[in-house]
């Protein structure tokens, strides 16, 4: 679809990602934490607001297992959760 | 054509001489016509007086002759045609100026397009280039517009010849603009040797593609599966805090991120679009 040559349409060029691509979790270090994330996210009827302790939760250890280049929270978003320390019990929006 | 064929037609009835006469009338006057039209008789100088033949005037009627024409003068006549030259020059200079001028004003055009049409680009985001909305800055300052949820579905291809089982781990996901989101996809490598793919991925709409900004995921670089191995293939992204100003997003309320994933073969360079 991208590569239509059709004069005057308009195709997507897909962009490279900011921060470059995840490695692969070959070993499935980080999987726990994935499970705790799909789960939240099926609890909550998909809804990403409700999940973001989790996800930050996941690319805490991604950061941890070197799977991902670390960087301070708030450059991924999460300067919110900042305030709370990481705990899977509490909610995580004020 | 027909002409000769007249003349020797009307000629035979008034003698041999009328017909050179007016042959040597014409072909001065033909040959003459293509710079002004004088007077083609007077440069013959005898098809005058007395040969008003019938042919004579059929010729002068068919053709604008001026065998006829009694001005007062030479020297007038002369004149009339020398101001007719002058007005004719003076006309074509004036085309020719014109014609300059736009053939000029065509080149500076063609220098002119290449920034104007970066510019246009720009504002409008036609071809794929750089619009607002995409500062890798802003995430770290982005607040989430809450009252705006979008449905990002996922969806999840290989190419006919790969034979890995890719697939999305959830089939959508309900985000804001401004806040950020992981999803994940899981890759299984069913045969016996380790197959080494390469993806790339496809947002719809269109214009959402745009405020569609990805901090990290897996395309564009080669991922290698042992074989029977299995994966999960996390996707961080979010959607520019701009995509609620946008008044062409005001009705998108879905936007699909679709992953298709190609076998790498060694020593063989994908030409991916638009990643350098």
């Amino acid at each position: 679809m991208s590569t239509a040559m059709n004069f005057g349409t308009k195709s997507f060029r897909p962009r490279p990602p900011d921060k470059g691509a995840f490695p692969l979790d070959h070993f499935g270090e980080c999987k726990t934490f994935k499970e705790k994330f799909m789960r939240c996210l099926r609890d909550n009827s998909f809804d990403n607001s409700k999940c973001r302790l989790q996800s930050k939760d996941y690319l805490e250890c991604r950061m941890d297992k070197q799977l991902m280049a670390k960087e301070p929270l708030e450059k991924l978003g999460f300067k919110d959760l900042m305030d709370q320390p990481g705990s899977e019990k509490t909610e995580s929006k004020p | 054509m027909l002409l000769p064929l007249l003349l020797q037609g009307c000629c035979s009835k008034h003698g041999l001489r009328v017909a050179t006469s007016v042959l040597s009338c014409i072909r001065t006057h033909s040959w003459k016509a293509l710079h002004s039209f004088p007077n083609p008789c007077e440069v013959g100088g005898q098809a005058r007086g007395p040969l008003r033949s019938s042919a004579e005037a059929f010729l002068c009627r068919r053709m604008p002759c001026r065998l006829h024409v009694q001005t007062r003068g030479a020297k007038s006549r002369k004149n009339q045609r020398q101001t007719q030259e002058e007005e004719w020059k003076q006309r074509n200079r004036t085309v020719l100026t014109y014609i300059a001028a736009a053939g000029v004003g065509m080149i500076g055009m063609s220098y002119a397009a290449v920034p104007l049409y970066r510019l246009y680009c720009q504002a409008t985001g036609l071809g794929g280039t750089a619009v607002a909305g995409h500062d890798t800055e802003q995430v770290a300052t982005m607040t989430p517009i809450k009252d705006r949820v979008i449905k990002v579905t996922f969806n999840a291809d290989v190419h006919a010849s790969m034979q890995w089982n890719f697939r999305p781990q959830q089939t959508e996901i309900y985000v804001v603009p401004g806040e950020t989101a992981l999803a994940f996809y899981r890759a299984y490598n069913p045969t016996d040797k380790p197959v080494i793919g390469i993806s790339t991925y496809n947002v719809v709409p269109y214009e959402a593609g745009q405020y569609f900004n990805k901090i990290q995921c897996f395309c564009f670089e080669e991922q290698r599966l042992n074989p029977r191995e299995e994966v999960d293939m996390p996707v961080f992204f979010y959607i520019d805090p701009e995509f609620d100003e946008d008044p062409r997003m005001a009705r998108v309320d879905t936007i699909t991120l679709s992953y298709t994933f190609f076998e790498a073969k060694e020593g063989q360079k994908l030409p991916l679009p638009g990643y350098s």
